[in-house]
């Protein structure tokens, strides 16, 4: 089996949709042949849809963003749609985990719904989509095995969709938070906020700049 | 001030609104556009502007000045197309990277205190019932993001229905 995982954020390096997708290929196991892009800009190549479409599942991950699709990943969708349609319909199954900074899950539920829309526009099979809350912390837990402590709920829907992509069966969205207090959540993000201006010469108060 | 963020050719948008003598900016898709990086330098390295200096890097302080913003989008899989989503992916710098509970659910604060009305109006001639249903949440989940007083949406089999309807 051949599986491409499409790394859908414009950050080069640190992003929460890679290290998703690191912990998803542990549950993936050895057998299947695994394939990685990186969707980082609005430009797609007809060699990376080539090698995509030779799979039998694709895998998006990428950040939430003011409630959908990365514009830079849409454009990516759009063009690749553009090609399925010229090429012809493909049996590929189409997986999605969605991560935003908010604590809740949900919030991802409408970034997933496009991605089915866009499966169904584009002739493929859909079969699940994952929505991650507290997307902020994933990065800075690399060494925390998925299914452990802050992360224990990430390993448990990671087995599901892993079972769900090497069988090519369907299953319904999942929303998933991490294993960690809400309050103590944002009091973490908001020290991180406070800790990177800093960082790049300014105040405190900055954060709350005004342009009049 | 109105807003109107929409992503017709110059011609159409032309020929079918009048934005003459009023108080409406307009955004259009005639600059280069470069794409959110997921950086928050809108946040922590120029607090309230974009650390990208293309014509699309103060739409935060534009929002601030507005009594509503209109869209004008193809829709595209129940959301907006890649041009105007690009323009909203750049506009957070309008709320805090702070949080705040609204519904229950973890939001931004707000920068500042002027809040607007959001009209979206979708157009194509190919949009399924799921799409719209999408759409129509989607709007309505960007209306509470960013605090906005209400919010409308409105569907267009084409352009040319949209004449004299918007503005």
């Amino acid at each position: 089996m051949k599986i491409a995982l499409i790394n859908g954020s414009p950050k080069v390096k640190d992003s929460a949709s890679n290290a998703i997708l690191q912990e998803l290929k542990k549950f993936l196991g050895d057998e299947p042949i695994i394939i990685q892009e990186h969707f980082k800009s609005p430009e797609i190549k007809e060699e990376q849809m080539e090698s995509i479409l030779d799979c039998e599942a694709i895998v998006f991950a990428f950040p939430l963003y003011v409630d959908g699709i990365p514009s830079h990943l849409l454009h990516c969708l759009v063009r690749f749609q553009e090609y399925i349609d010229k090429i012809g319909k493909k049996e590929i199954v189409v997986y999605t985990l969605v991560n935003c900074g908010f604590y809740e899950g949900k919030h991802n539920a409408l970034a997933i719904d496009m991605m089915k829309h866009w499966t169904k526009k584009s002739g493929l099979k859909w079969g699940q989509g994952i929505g991650i809350g507290a997307g902020g912390m994933i990065p800075g837990l690399g060494n925390v095995p998925a299914g452990h402590g802050p992360k224990k709920n990430l390993g448990t829907a990671l087995k599901i969709i892993s079972d769900n992509i090497v069988n090519s069966s369907e299953g319904e969205t999942l929303f998933i938070t991490a294993n960690f207090p809400r309050f103590a959540y944002k009091l973490a993000a908001e020290f991180g906020w406070r800790k990177a201006i800093k960082a790049n010469g300014l105040r405190r108060k900055d954060l709350f700049r005004k342009k009049v | 001030m109105k807003i109107l963020i929409h992503d017709l050719n110059e011609n159409d948008f032309n020929l079918k609104f009048n934005v003459i003598g009023k108080d409406i900016t307009v955004i259009s898709n005639n600059n280069e556009i470069h794409n959110c990086i997921g950086c928050f330098g809108c946040w922590v390295k120029t607090p309230a502007a974009c650390v990208i200096r293309d014509k699309y890097g103060d739409m935060g302080e534009l929002y601030s000045k507005c009594d509503e913003v209109i869209i004008i989008s193809n829709c595209c899989y129940g959301g907006f197309s890649p041009f105007v989503k690009n323009v909203m992916d750049r506009s957070i710098s309008f709320v805090l990277p702070y949080f705040t509970y609204r519904n229950g659910e973890m939001h931004h604060k707000n920068r500042y205190n002027k809040r607007y009305k959001l009209k979206v109006c979708f157009y194509g001639d190919n949009i399924i019932e799921e799409e719209m249903d999408t759409a129509k949440k989607l709007v309505m989940a960007n209306s509470i993001n960013m605090n906005c007083i209400k919010h409308e949406v409105s569907f267009y089999n084409s352009i040319q229905e949209m004449e004299g309807e918007i503005l």
